[in-house]
């Protein structure tokens, strides 16, 4: 039996055991919608598998020995230094077989997903591109338009907090925050990535269903930071033309859409970069 | 340095003797370890019992009574003050001065067989460094906006006044921080050098106990990476209060050429290391009681201490683990990973000879011993889940969710403090001359393993379901509903544990009070500190011992009626 195939087996007990998929965390992360999730869930169980066999060894031998070996009358202790050669070899072997066991395979898995999904984005005319502007305490999300370019007049600017992605199309972010920093958290695809002033960064993901979904902040960026929340709408590729259409429509929000307006500071009406081919 | 004549002043404030000044560190960590305990409480208060008024049983009557959003009610900008707070109380306030401080100081120039620390004044300038760091943080808290609320971390641009927190709290913070980390770094180059230049004729590296090993290591840590953070604290306080911009960028900065990345950098370069500066005493301190309790020699003893400089060396190499979210480039990514797993093989060698000390030994259930066989479950699971925040793509959905919050109180929280409990049930009757009660030892024990499992555990259920770090009120989210139960039962849990602890509090005192009086070597334990009589006299020993034997000579053959022998006695 190849590697692959066990670990399909073992996934497949636990599912029944359970009813569903699941590790040793007893509660299940929201439910996976996009194309490369199941990577992550992958490599989650693969070393949920792992450290329960080592952690449970660790504890059983720990019980076996307080038991075994508990003081009483007529025991006593061996002494035994555990410096000889005999040790060492032994030790050093255990140090390898964790280090090949667990290290070595969730760092190929990682690795090859990186590879081949997280680290290699999807190029094309069908690819969806966003660029996010998080700020204290909302998101903006700002889409290409007729021209395809970013940062001119016919940008689209959908309400704050709103994004729409068509289904089962890769769809590119790029992200750079308006003050503190910010981190874009999608639990149902299993990615984030952090929005840090001064840079831009970018994530690519893909959705597998329709439906609505929640953009989180992950990262503190101040005393609202757990209202901070996005809508994430998943939409057949006729809905989204249709947004966004609706969207062209409406043309860019008033400028006192934006707030306060005794405020200096604000945001500023304009903002929005020239597409960055390469990070 | 015998026993001369000394004021009160010069005996008990301002002392240069060590192990006044060990205790004294210990009795502010206490101090803070039960203020940051409430904390948490009123933290798991806050995310149970959202937005509901405090209960008298949590100071409901005085605390929050000015509060925006109701008398006695924890509001959003008071939570985020209560966890950055809590976090650096603990860390810096709590476990730095007992493991580090109280341990160090005490034993140290006991356990290696000296008069006292290299340098006795500054050792107390350190003491009194920290005891003013820690006025200048509680005087945060007399602030009308209150204390700092940018997390333990304090990332700029949020720490900075373009993060919009109002008030000079972070300022507080900041200043407290540099003081604290002063204070350590006076600590550390007295350790270090007590150690490098003071051991008894004999006593040579590899006859050190594991728990100056322990500290050894830390000290050098604290030496090479506190001034970093140093660094980054000071170019912080510019910031705040001289109006540069080092760290603020983007659209909100007047001035080009600032990145808030950098203090990421600088702080995690000391932030990494210092969760080992946290353990290395712990881990020294159990590998220690472990034998001393199993009545045989610690298992594998160079290569536990070999297996702890590995882990020294390679703690300043992984810094970047917790930065894989920050769009870091993935040739440093893979880098930082494959080194953070590389900390997985001294970590099993380290278990096996933690094992391998217990088998085949005479195992005695002290209440130390119970303390340091729960170091071994808790970092267990605290170092075998830091696999997943090692793993880039697991910690892609992991980062910033309560699963590191989780695994990082394992690690630190459980771990250290389970390691510093288990000290000091061993080391009280040397420190006060006094036993400590064995049965309450024993429920505080039980009151602290269970319920930190099922708050910690939990929190790491809550992270893998996606609940992310931080929150005022998680049922905002929708997808975090399935999670909410989980904390009012975390909420019972930790209140318990709080209570638990309180146990330990009134044990402690009530031992120094009311104790049955100490032998001279109740655990018949062989390193030099059971050799000298309660109280010891300032300068330790009448004349300084020379070593003969390893520090863990248990039921050695040779030696006739008993199992152990001291270090100084010729076999």
């Amino acid at each position: 039996m190849s590697f692959q195939n066990t670990w399909r087996w073992f996934k497949c007990t636990t599912k029944k055991i359970g009813g569903k998929c699941w590790g040793i965390w007893f509660l299940d992360p929201p439910k996976d919608i996009s194309l490369d999730g199941y990577r992550i869930d992958n490599v989650i169980q693969y070393t949920d598998g792992v450290i329960l066999f080592y952690f449970s060894i660790v504890v059983l031998l720990m019980i076996y020995f307080l038991i075994r070996y508990r003081s009483r009358s007529g025991h006593k202790a061996e002494y035994i230094h555990g410096n000889s050669k005999k040790y060492v070899i032994f030790s050093l072997v255990m140090g390898m077989l964790v280090f090949l066991t667990v290290d070595v395979v969730i760092e190929g898995m990682a690795f090859k997903d990186l590879k081949e999904a997280f680290w290699n984005f999807p190029k094309g005319p069908n690819v969806v591109r966003v660029e996010v502007m998080p700020q204290q305490f909302a998101w903006n999300f700002r889409y290409a338009g007729a021209d395809g370019e970013f940062g001119n007049e016919d940008d689209l600017i959908p309400a704050q907090n709103q994004m729409h992605i068509p289904v089962n199309t890769p769809v590119v972010i790029q992200i750079a925050p308006y003050d503190v920093i910010h981190s874009f958290f999608i639990p149902n695809f299993r990615v984030k990535v952090d929005a840090t002033p001064g840079m831009i960064n970018t994530m690519w993901f893909q959705a597998t269903e329709t439906g609505n979904f929640e953009i989180a902040c992950a990262e503190l960026c101040g005393n609202s930071h757990y209202r901070m929340r996005g809508f994430l709408t998943v939409d057949s590729p006729a809905d989204y033309q249709k947004w966004l259409n609706s969207l062209e429509e409406e043309g860019e929000p008033e400028e006192d859409d934006w707030g306060d307006e005794d405020e200096d500071e604000g945001i500023p009406t304009y903002w929005g970069w020239a597409w960055k081919e390469s990070i | 340095m015998s026993n001369h004549e000394q004021s009160f002043m010069s005996k008990y404030i301002f002392s240069t003797d060590h192990k006044v000044i060990g205790k004294q560190f210990l009795w502010l960590g206490i101090f803070f370890l039960m203020f940051g305990g409430f904390m948490a409480m009123l933290i798991r208060w806050s995310l149970s019992h959202n937005m509901q008024p405090l209960p008298w049983w949590l100071l409901g009557d005085i605390l929050y009574q000015n509060s925006p959003v109701g008398v006695g009610i924890i509001g959003p900008d008071a939570y985020n003050q209560l966890f950055t707070m809590h976090g650096t109380i603990m860390i810096f306030w709590a476990i730095t001065p007992i493991l580090t401080g109280a341990f160090g100081n005490f034993l140290i120039p006991l356990q290696i067989g000296t008069e006292d620390m290299a340098f006795p004044k500054l050792n107390m300038l350190s003491f009194w460094t920290m005891f003013l760091a820690s006025i200048v943080l509680l005087a945060s808290y007399l602030l009308p906006t209150g204390t700092a609320a940018g997390g333990w971390t304090s990332y700029p641009p949020l720490s900075t006044p373009v993060g919009g927190i109002p008030g000079y709290g972070q300022v507080y913070w900041t200043l407290a921080l540099t003081l604290a980390g002063t204070a350590t770094l006076m600590g550390a180059v007295n350790y270090i050098t007590t150690i490098v230049r003071f051991r008894a004729p004999g006593m040579g590296y590899f006859k050190m106990p594991l728990s100056i090993w322990g500290l050894f290591l830390t000290s050098i840590l604290n030496a090479l990476f506190v001034p970093i953070i140093a660094a980054g604290l000071i170019v912080l306080l510019l910031d705040l209060v001289a109006g540069t911009q080092f760290l603020v960028a983007g659209q909100k900065a007047t001035i080009p050429g600032g990145d808030p990345l950098l203090y990421q950098h600088i702080f995690w370069i000391f932030g990494h290391p210092e969760v080992y500066i946290l353990i290395l005493p712990g881990w020294g301190v159990v590998s220690d009681l472990l034998s001393v309790f199993s009545r045989k020699p610690a298992f594998g003893y160079k290569m536990t201490a070999l297996s702890m400089c590995t882990i020294t060396a390679l703690s300043g190499l992984v810094w970047g683990h917790h930065m894989y979210t920050t769009g870091m480039s993935p040739l440093l990514g893979k880098a930082f990973m494959f080194l953070t797993l590389l900390i997985s093989i001294p970590s099993s060698i380290f278990f096996l000879n933690w094992l391998g000390t217990l088998w085949k030994g005479a195992i005695k259930l002290e209440v130390p011993m119970l303390f340091a066989l729960s170091v071994m479950w808790v970092f267990g699971l605290g170092g075998l889940t830091g696999l997943y925040n090692a793993t880039i793509t697991a910690d892609i959905y992991l980062h910033d969710t309560y699963f590191v919050v989780g695994h990082f109180h394992y690690t630190m929280a459980a771990s250290v403090l389970f390691g510093g409990f288990a000290g000091i049930y061993f080391w009280f009757p040397k420190m006060f001359g006094k036993r400590m009660n064995k049965k309450l030892g024993i429920i505080h024990f039980w009151m602290s393993f269970i319920p930190l499992n099922i708050v910690f555990f939990n929190m790491m259920v809550m992270g893998y379901a996606g609940h992310h770090r931080r929150i005022f009120d998680p049922s905002v989210f929708e997808f975090l509903k399935p999670v909410l139960q989980l904390n009012d039962l975390m909420t019972t849990f930790a209140f318990l544990l709080g209570i638990g602890q309180l146990i330990f509090a009134i044990n402690f005192v009530f031992s120094i009070i009311k104790g049955k009086k100490a032998e001279k070597n109740p655990w018949g334990a062989s390193t030099l500190e059971w050799t000298v009589d309660y109280p010891i006299p300032h300068g330790n020993f009448e004349s300084i011992p020379t070593v003969y034997n390893g520090p863990h000579e248990y039921s050695n053959p040779k030696v006739k009626n008993r199992d152990w022998i001291s270090q100084s006695e010729k076999i």
